[in-house]
């Protein structure tokens, strides 16, 4: 029985460090940087450190502005949801990204995440607007 | 509006008496659909809807024209499709059960949109079930008034607000009553309007939300028991007025979250019963007087970049934490207020305590850094803590006391009870409560 304790303990403990993405609860969470309630999850966005502290926001454009604001270095993953299946977690930096003053989002930056780029285009074809990879929304918010 | 009247009236009139004709729809009538009452008419013309159940999709009225409810006829969207468009300027709609807009991800339905028009009125209408309410974008000079907005949205996300404008100058929202959307009634870029006498309550993000939006005034409404009261965001120049804010509770709830808000003033309201009065942050030249915080977890929060408040006459009454103040910002001033905690004395009689009171305990700056630490409220130890922080006082800021703590409370004239006492009955077909048009007229009988 000890002996299954120890290696039992160790391994709880490494998944513990893992960084992890955390879901939402809707209309519970606070958005990290303008404390609005977060009740859409088409345009949340989500960061986690290296030591699994999270911070959750309510639009990507709330989560560059975080960005901008404090240091960037140690964070090991960055999170958003796809504008039409919005059930889940994705990786930021390698989703597209739409900005279309179409699609209103909730912190005034009309900017959207997808999954592809094929969606976003289909979705600018329709909608109008420009299509941005992670890297450039990046700069497009250091500006 | 009188060139409104002048076109619709006296123009016709003059070329020939042609005068504005009604048109009769019903279930039994020659003319049973609303959508071809809407067809039939010319523009300035009524068209009144008696009674029925129409389920005719998307009704879109491009010309100038009344429309008028009797007997309450429903306009059903059958959870497809968005139900009225208004895509002229002057257009009445008054008195219609507008009920089941569709849910969608990528198109923003309401039961009644306004598209670019001005000079509307919508009226006395019930909403029920709409995933977004009344909806106006890029609008001007309008009324929307004793409307009640009724989602089903009481756990669920998936929900619009209830009275929802954008990019919209002049209107007055008047006397609504919402509840079970996302917000009840939400500005974003909205400019110069006024919100008066609403009832917004059990909606999962906040009663009244401002975004980017300047120059309003809101006044005398209910905010009871939503995520949270108010939000006013990215905003210059707002007026708040004799609103009620009260049982917002929730880790994350406020009654009132001021966030990157400019040359305001917050007078004569009361903030009862919720988990925080109010929560600045980055809000500058705010004049907070006259107000009343009773039974709060915390009166007031005030976060970083706080600078030139005036917080002044207001009673703070039985809160667990008074002030919770984390911005070493100059110029804010805390003087002549009441405090139940205010343990002083007052030897020469003049009303007002001889010794200075210091409003922010030690704890609740712990527990703002750590908020576990809750669990030690009430505890002996945190009593010894409080007490030699007042004495003298190291981790809370220095300048966050009242030279001139009243005796007495202050009386603060609430009109909050005056129009919306008959609100807890809330307002029935036929019996709503009488507008008060002129907003300006209420906002100066409430400063006397």
């Amino acid at each position: 029985m000890r002996k299954a304790i120890m290696p039992l303990a160790i391994t709880c403990l490494l998944v513990a460090c893992q960084p992890a993405p955390q879901p939402l609860s809707l209309g519970q969470d606070v958005c990290a940087h303008c404390k609005m309630t977060i009740v859409d999850e088409q345009f949340a966005a989500e960061l986690v450190t290296t030591k699994s502290k999270v911070f959750k926001f309510d639009a990507i454009e709330c989560m560059m502005a975080f960005l901008k604001e404090n240091d960037q270095s140690n964070y090991a993953l960055y999170l958003v949801r796809d504008f039409e299946s919005p059930k889940d977690w994705q990786d930021a930096t390698t989703s597209s990204y739409l900005i279309s003053k179409e699609i209103p989002s909730p912190m005034g930056g009309y900017l959207s995440a997808w999954n592809n780029e094929q969606s976003a285009s289909k979705m600018q074809a329709n909608k109008g607007g420009e299509v941005h990879t992670w890297a450039e929304i990046v700069t497009l918010f250091e500006e | 509006m009188f060139r409104w009247i002048l076109t619709c009236f006296l123009i016709p009139m003059g070329q020939g008496a042609i005068w504005a004709n009604n048109i009769l729809v019903c279930p039994t009538c020659p003319v049973f659909s609303v959508k071809e009452g809407i067809r039939l008419a010319d523009p300035c013309d009524t068209v009144t809807v008696d009674g029925g159940h129409f389920a005719e999709g998307n009704l879109l009225i491009d010309k100038e024209l009344w429309l008028i409810g009797k007997n309450w006829p429903v306009l059903d969207g059958e959870g497809k499709t968005e139900i009225i468009t208004v895509a002229s300027n002057h257009v009445h709609i008054e008195s219609f059960k507008i009920e089941n807009v569709g849910t969608s991800y990528t198109e923003d339905r309401a039961a009644i949109r306004l598209r670019e028009v001005s000079d509307f009125c919508i009226k006395n209408n019930q909403l029920k079930n709409a995933f977004f309410g009344i909806y106006s974008q890029h609008s001007k000079n309008g009324i929307i008034e004793g409307n009640t907005v009724h989602g089903e949205a009481k756990e669920e996300v998936s929900s619009g607000n209830a009275i929802h404008l954008w990019y919209c100058d002049n209107v007055k929202i008047i006397n609504n009553w919402t509840s079970g959307h996302r917000d009840g009634i939400y500005l974003e870029f909205v400019n110069s309007s006024t919100i008066k006498g609403n009832l917004s309550e059990h909606n999962v993000r906040y009663g009244l939300h401002f975004m980017f939006s300047n120059d309003d005034n809101y006044l005398q409404n209910t905010f009871r028991n939503n995520g949270a009261g108010v939000a006013v965001m990215y905003s210059k120049r707002i007026g708040m007025h004799g609103n009620l804010f009260e049982k917002n509770w929730g880790p994350s709830a406020f009654g009132l979250l001021l966030k990157e808000i400019h040359d305001s003033e917050i007078e004569g309201n009361q903030f009862q019963e919720n988990t925080v009065g109010i929560f600045a942050e980055t809000s500058n030249r705010i004049v907070y007087s006259k107000n009343n915080f009773i039974q709060n977890g915390w009166a007031m929060r005030i976060s970083g970049g706080c600078q030139n408040l005036q917080i002044t006459s207001n009673n703070f009454i039985g809160n667990s934490f008074d002030l919770a103040v984390h911005t070493s910002g100059v110029d804010n001033k805390f003087d002549g207020n009441f405090w139940s905690d205010y343990a002083g004395y007052d030897l020469d009689h003049n009303g007002i305590g001889d010794v200075p009171h210091r409003p922010m305990k030690l704890f609740s700056h712990v527990v703002s850094q750590t908020p576990e630490s809750m669990v030690l409220l009430r505890s002996l130890f945190i009593d010894i803590l409080n007490f030699s922080e007042k004495v003298s006082p190291i981790f809370t800021p220095e300048n966050v006391v009242d030279n001139q703590p009243r005796m007495k409370k202050w009386t603060v004239v609430s009109t909050v009870k005056t129009t919306n006492n008959a609100l807890p009955n809330p307002p029935l077909p036929g019996k709503f409560l009488q507008p008060a048009m002129n907003s300006q007229e209420g906002a100066e009988n409430h400063l006397k």
